[in-house]
């Protein structure tokens, strides 16, 4: 099940290259703006790969976070900070950090090369393969839910068709999200404000002058 | 394209930002390396989810909703990371521009004292 075509496979190592050549020039040039437009890039192929991998949403989330914001608070930062022009120069553990980046790689990928994965084609209930690419029917039946294949005779009013859930990935998803990970997506918006929070607090200009003039700010809307 | 292929490409995204966070001084250029690090975890995470079956679904017992959508939990998985990600840049960037008042610089050499 779920082939994969000689065009998607060639998509796919075309984004990759063009990830990691990009990402090379990020960890590489000394101009910090040039980086960063090259960081830009390299996320955004990145969105492409979800793509490419059937993973719709998140490869939008992807280009909207990274692309969208990431990035643009990168070119922000990059803006600000004046003595930018010197470069961003690499440090004296170069060699060091070349040898174990190499480490690194190599230990992953004779991970990943000698590991024998299981695969999709190890699913054999025909149920379950329908849903993962065709669709499938819950019916509620005595108060219990029921997956059902494909061509059941419909119970309008009793049945909830679905796609696939690789086919549309995103509204299994979103149930998935407000189901099964209700409690970690509620902590992930407390944790978001948490960190807005602390960045408002981190960047206060906490010289005598500007608190005074808070301080005045702050009597004079409570007069009015 | 297989997982071992995404997994090389994952493998390869995460070195490239291993070796940037170690051999940079620029303090941004460390956290963009960072970022890297973190898109190279969910290219594997996703890629799991499109080649590797679920457990729920290879068990045997009668097929449920729950392990129908536990096909999608790297999908989950990477937006919380993303999320994360997205947290944990605005803060880190909070803390280059503290530095760089404090400081004048936002090279890492310069970062062994950050009092005030």
């Amino acid at each position: 099940m779920m082939e994969v075509s000689s065009l998607t496979t060639i998509a796919f190592w075309a984004t990759s290259a063009l990830i990691l050549g990009l990402a090379l020039i990020v960890v590489t040039q000394r101009d910090v703006f040039r980086a960063a437009i090259a960081l830009a890039g390299s996320f955004f192929g990145v969105g492409i790969l979800y793509f490419i991998l059937s993973a719709e949403f998140v490869g939008v989330v992807q280009i909207l976070v990274y692309v969208g914001a990431i990035s643009v608070l990168m070119a922000f930062a990059v803006m600000f900070i004046q003595d930018i022009a010197s470069g961003s120069r690499p440090s004296q553990g170069r060699l060091v950090g070349a040898a174990v980046a190499v480490l690194i790689f190599a230990a992953l990928a004779f991970t990943a090369y000698n590991t024998n994965w299981s695969s999709m084609d190890e699913i054999t209930d025909p149920v379950a393969v329908a849903a993962l690419t065709e669709g499938y029917t819950e019916r509620t039946i005595d108060g219990e839910i029921q997956i059902l294949g494909q061509g059941v005779a419909p119970d309008a009013g009793f049945d909830i068709e679905n796609d696939g859930v690789f086919v549309d990935s995103t509204s299994a998803l979103g149930v998935s999200l407000i189901r099964e990970y209700m409690l970690a997506f509620e902590i992930i918006g407390l944790l978001l404000v948490a960190s807005l929070i602390g960045g408002l607090l981190l960047i206060r200009d906490r010289s005598p002058e500007t608190e005074s003039e808070a301080a005045e700010a702050e009597t004079g809307g409570a007069s009015v | 394209m297989t997982i071992e292929n995404v997994l090389l490409v994952s493998a390869a995204l995460f070195a490239i930002g291993a070796y940037g966070v170690v051999s940079r001084r620029s303090l941004i250029t460390v956290i963009m390396s960072l970022e890297l690090m973190f898109n190279g975890v969910v290219i594997a995470a996703v890629g799991f989810s499109r080649f590797t079956p679920a457990a729920a679904l290879l068990s045997g017992d009668p097929i449920t909703a729950e392990a129908i959508r536990s096909a999608l939990t790297g999908h989950v998985f990477a937006i919380f990371v993303t999320s994360v990600a997205a947290g944990e840049a605005a803060l880190a960037f909070a803390l280059v521009f503290a530095m760089y008042r404090a400081t004048e610089s936002v090279e890492i050499t310069d970062a062994s004292e950050m009092k005030n």
